[in-house]
């Protein structure tokens, strides 16, 4: 405990290191707009008004992009989870074809996705709907989700997996009690992932949810703030740390859920 | 296993062949499980995967425009948009820029994130917080974080030049045509570095405390340790990390566009896509069979890479 | 037994995806948008009226969206969406493609050949808009092979905007400016007492082309050939301000917005900007802003280029004469009469039609100092039509390859030599 105290200033120092852009954002979210480009290190030219307008023009926006990323997460494990298992553990017909699959998937530029979702999404009326955009959202996850947990699973001893069979228990209940549970850290990052890239997409909804109103999200939203020749970045910058705020504490959250090791655990029963 | 290999002493013979049988009975049942649990997956990756893409291999081989785009009539040309592409002033420039761009990107983010995770993974006071707290760049819309490094990175005020003016050095104009490149290299290393302490960080969760406490037993110090344990049980994490970092790197465009617009030695093949995709960038000029021509091409360069990955990880299993 | 399954999901992927190539190859040929021909005359207004513009600055329950919902027409309601300029055209695209269009666009005036080469739009006659009185200088990018295709909300135009607190310490007199020379004269003696010189945007893209363009006019130069002395001597100014410090090198990657940021600091004594900051630029606090008319390389006032959107209905394939109604509806309301004057103000344009700019003017004497650059404005599209975009793209590069020449004459000289090449 002794050597702890430097450790949590080498800490402190990596990390104001890191979040020096945040900061400066931060600081040009208090600034008038004529101080703005000036470079100073401190709010010298103080308002507090963009965070007033942004609290009373942005809400609606953070709501949907809440529930956006919410669902982007539910649906990306739905889909990902048995497919990650089916890869690692039951030896999967095809599945190196299915793993270079997955690879290709990611490699397909969104904008590419985005221009043929448009077309489906016009003809079944998925167009401006929070549904449509978790559906695509999704697509920026899945294929990440399927490989992480796939490697993950894989590293799970052959022994409790045949301790499961042993008990008469079907690949499903083996999924569902023993694969899913030891897979926490690993869904726990995936949900990270998905939520954060849910979160920060802006292609997407801006292609597909164009005029949803209110039902956009908040990377549009911010949109508001660019006009055709005049952008307003105090009013940007504070939407952003706005923004940061709740998903920063859903963050901190999960990440004390990552806790000790897999195996550890395991390896004690 | 016990009770049947002492039954197997009475009569070796129909006993193998019990074995073998039911043996093969549950790779069947194990197999179409798997093939059940799949379906979803394969389902969802035909329909949003397998059907844009294959629109835009068809769309480089024929020559649109804009016009051609929405009313249909674009002439079938084969290969030779993309011998057009290849033989442009533009295109090897951009791929040598696009390859220093990558490689520099995930080496740096990884052996950065690495450290960051092997000094997270000491429980010290406030670690689980800060941990957190290098999530933070990826909640900001790349729009906002992109100006900021722009801003930042300005010649004339910003606060880099600043900084090392402190040190005596000269401003740098780091957004020039010339520095472009290094400019947006050292924004996107600092945008990956959380996805890299994460998965690395989840990663060495998993190595059982006890290797480390066998190898202090036998007198191993923290670097020995490293290399002998930490470094030999991250190779699956380190493969996905790298191959995932490199795919996403390949394909990064908004840090680039928000940054210089893909100026100057920031062109990569994705921002030079990009740009013609949609008649960004310095040209209105809409050139959709050129981009989709060069994400073709961005596409192999990605499938290269992935079959390495594919391989190397058979190898691992193995 | 697994290389048999091997190969058996090899034959299924290969199956699947060339399904999914035929799939693709057949739907990405012909679509659902053919010409329908339609008529406004012909048609009825629908209950929903789809609107897009280019200014997500504007949000619901403000002057401008005030003044476009109350133009719907009896019985009927707008919707209004907005997004940026290059996006606007190309969510139009698709849209157009898939039959979804919307009912009213306004685009932007360079943009407009393109869409209507492109058959993205109906023609002016089709839609019912009425496209007399107008300008021809501000009309000529809407006209394209002799046929209209909307018309023009107004115009801004670009004027030099000054500090006049710097220039007063600086010694220099803001008259005196009446050409290249006595402008570089005057931003000298500003850097000389210890303020920063000019702001000015060069960002790659029709951006920094449309900022480039009154020195380029200015300096005699004509699009028909970007290599031309002339032509390079406008780069070579704005390559010297750099050089020189006069100007910051941030120029190369600031849109027009942030150059006005930079000369809001007050540590500039010259932006070159447009009439939309005019109203902003009159109300500053920290300064006093002056504004005059960019000097040509020997005249006082050098053509800048037209700005501002075109109204324009895109095509339509289903239901097309209602749709075509709608814009009819919508257009003949926002531009006519009274109501055209208060969608001028609103959007800070100076209306298109010489009367309504009179009376404009009349009501804010604001305006006046922009009336002579509007009316000496330039098309930017007028003699090269759709082929301007090539021709900006490569001024584009040309002018980024001055910028980061940083004075050098040769180095000029080959960005604008190279950027023809393209």
């Amino acid at each position: 405990m002794r050597s702890s105290w430097w450790k949590t200033a080498i800490g402190l120092f990596l990390t104001a290191a890191m979040l020096f852009p945040v900061y400066w954002m931060i600081n040009v979210s208090f600034t008038r707009r004529e101080s703005i480009r000036k470079g100073q290190l401190f709010p010298i030219d103080f308002t507090a008004d963009h965070y007033g307008v942004v609290l009373h023009d942005q809400l609606p926006y953070l709501g949907t992009s809440l529930a956006v990323g919410l669902g982007t997460v539910a649906f990306t494990l739905v889909i990902a989870a048995p497919a990650g298992f089916a890869l690692a553990k039951l030896r999967l017909p095809g599945g190196s074809a299915l793993g270079f699959v997955l690879i290709v998937a990611q490699m397909i530029p969104a904008v590419v996705m985005a221009l043929g979702f448009y077309a489906i999404y016009n003809r079944v009326g998925l167009l401006n709907t929070i549904p449509g955009l978790i559906l695509a959202d999704s697509t920026i996850a899945v294929p990440f989700a399927v490989m992480l947990l796939a490697a993950f699973m894989r590293g799970i001893p052959r022994e409790m997996m045949e301790a499961a069979t042993l008990d008469r228990a079907s690949y499903w209940r083996t999924f569902w009690s023993v694969v899913l549970p030891i897979s926490r850290n690993a869904s726990i990052t995936v949900a990270l992932f998905a939520f954060l890239w849910a979160w920060s997409d802006f292609l997407f909804a801006s292609t597909l949810d164009r005029e949803g109103g209110d039902l956009r999200p908040i990377t549009m939203g911010i949109y508001n703030y660019i006009g055709a020749q005049n952008q307003e970045w105090g009013l940007m910058m504070a939407t952003a740390v706005v923004a940061s705020i709740p998903t920063a504490l859903l963050l901190i959250l999960a990440q004390k859920y990552v806790a000790a090791g897999v195996t550890a655990g395991a390896v004690k029963d | 296993m016990t009770a049947i290999s002492q039954r197997s002493a009475a009569s070796p013979r129909s006993l193998d062949a019990e074995r073998t049988a039911s043996r093969k009975k549950r790779d069947r049942a194990a197999r179409w499980a798997a093939i059940g649990f799949v379906t979803p997956l394969a389902l969802y990756l035909f329909i949003f995967y397998v059907f844009p893409l294959a629109q835009n291999i068809v769309m480089s081989l024929q020559r649109y425009d804009r016009g051609s785009f929405v009313h249909g009539g674009a002439p079938f040309v084969g290969l030779d948009i993309y011998r057009e592409v290849i033989s442009s002033s533009t295109f090897w420039p951009t791929v040598a820029q696009m390859a220093i761009f990558t490689l520099v990107s995930i080496t740096v983010q990884y052996c950065l994130g690495l450290a960051l995770a092997v000094f997270f993974r000491s429980d010290f006071r406030l670690s689980a917080t800060l941990r957190a707290f290098f999530l933070v760049p990826w909640l900001l819309p790349v729009i906002v974080s992109g100006t900021t490094w722009q801003w930042m990175m300005s010649a004339d005020n910003g606060v880099i030049n600043s900084f090392i003016g402190l040190f005596g050095v000269d401003p740098v104009w780091w957004l020039s045509a010339d520095n472009a490149l290094w400019s947006v290299l050292i924004a996107n290393i600092w945008l990956g570095i959380p996805f890299n302490l994460v998965i690395l960080y989840s990663g060495l969760q998993n190595i059982p405390e006890s290797l480390y406490e066998a190898a202090s037993l036998d007198g191993a110090g923290a670097w020995r340790k490293f290399r002998s344990i930490t470094l030999p049980s991250l190779r699956p994490v380190t493969l996905i990390t790298l191959l995932l970092g490199l795919v996403y790197t390949l394909k990064v465009v908004d840090i680039i566009w928000i940054m210089t617009t893909g100026t100057g030695t920031s062109q990569t093949l994705a921002t030079w896509s990009y740009g013609m995709a949609f008649g960004k960038g310095t040209s209105g000029v809409v050139r959709y069979s050129e981009a989709s021509a060069v994400g073709s091409i961005l596409l192999v360069v990605a499938l290269a890479f992935g079959l390495l990955y594919i391989v190397t990880q058979s190898k691992e299993s193995d | 037994m697994s290389r048999l399954n091997k190969r058996r999901a090899l034959q299924i992927s290969a199956l699947a995806t060339s399904a999914a190539l035929v799939l693709a190859g057949c739907t990405s040929n012909g679509t659902e948008a053919t010409a329908t021909p339609g008529d406004a005359g012909q048609g009825n207004t629908t209950a929903t009226i789809k609107f897009w513009d280019p200014y997500p600055q504007y949000e619901a329950g403000g002057d401008w969206d005030n003044q476009v919902k109350s133009c719907a027409p009896e019985g009927s309601t707008i919707e209004r969406s907005s997004a940026p300029q290059t996006d606007l055209l190309n969510q139009l695209t698709s849209a157009v493609k898939e039959g979804n269009a919307p009912d009213v666009v306004l685009l932007d005036n360079p943009l407009t050949p393109e869409a209507a080469s492109s058959g993205l739009l109906a023609t002016a006659e089709q839609a019912g808009v009425d496209v007399s009185g107008y300008d021809a200088n501000l009309m000529g990018p809407g006209i394209i092979d002799g046929v209209a295709y909307g018309v023009p909300m107004g115009s801004n135009a670009l004027g030099l905007y000054y500090n006049e607190d710097v220039l007063d310490a600086a010694g220099v007199d803001p008259s005196s400016i009446k050409d290249w020379d006595s402008l570089n004269a005057a931003i000298e003696k500003v850097v000389a007492s210890g303020s920063k010189g000019i702001t000015f945007s060069g960002i790659a893209g029709e951006e920094g082309v449309f900022q480039f363009e009154p020195w380029f006019w200015g300096a005699g130069a004509s699009l028909t050939d970007i290599t031309s002395d002339d032509a390079v001597s406008a780069g070579q100014l704005l390559s010297d301000w750099i050089g020189n410090g006069w100007a910051p090198k941030s120029a190369a990657t600031d849109n027009q917005s942030a150059s006005w940021d930079l000369f809001l600091t007050g540590e500039y004594g010259f932006a070159e900007n447009g009439s939309w900051f005019a109203a902003p630029a009159a109300a500053n606090d920290g300064f006093a802003i002056g504004s005059m008319p960019i000097p040509g390389k020997d005249t006082a006032v050098a053509p800048v280029p037209t700005g501002g959107e075109f109204a324009v209905a895109p095509l339509q394939s289903n239901d097309a004469s209602d749709h075509y109604a709608n814009a009819s509806a919508v257009i003949s309301c926002l531009m006519s009469g009274e109501n055209g004057s208060v969608t001028s103000e609103t959007l800070g344009f100076l209306s298109a039609k010489a009367d309504v700019r009179a009376a404009q003017v009349a009501a804010n004497p604001l305006w006046e100092p922009w009336v002579p650059i509007v009316e000496g404005a330039q098309g930017r599209t007028t003699d090269l039509g759709v082929g301007y975009l090539a021709v900006s793209g490569q001024l584009s590069e040309a002018i980024q390859g001055a910028l980061n020449a940083e004075g050098n004459a040769d180095a000029v000289k080959a960005a604008f030599d190279n950027a023809a090449g393209l």
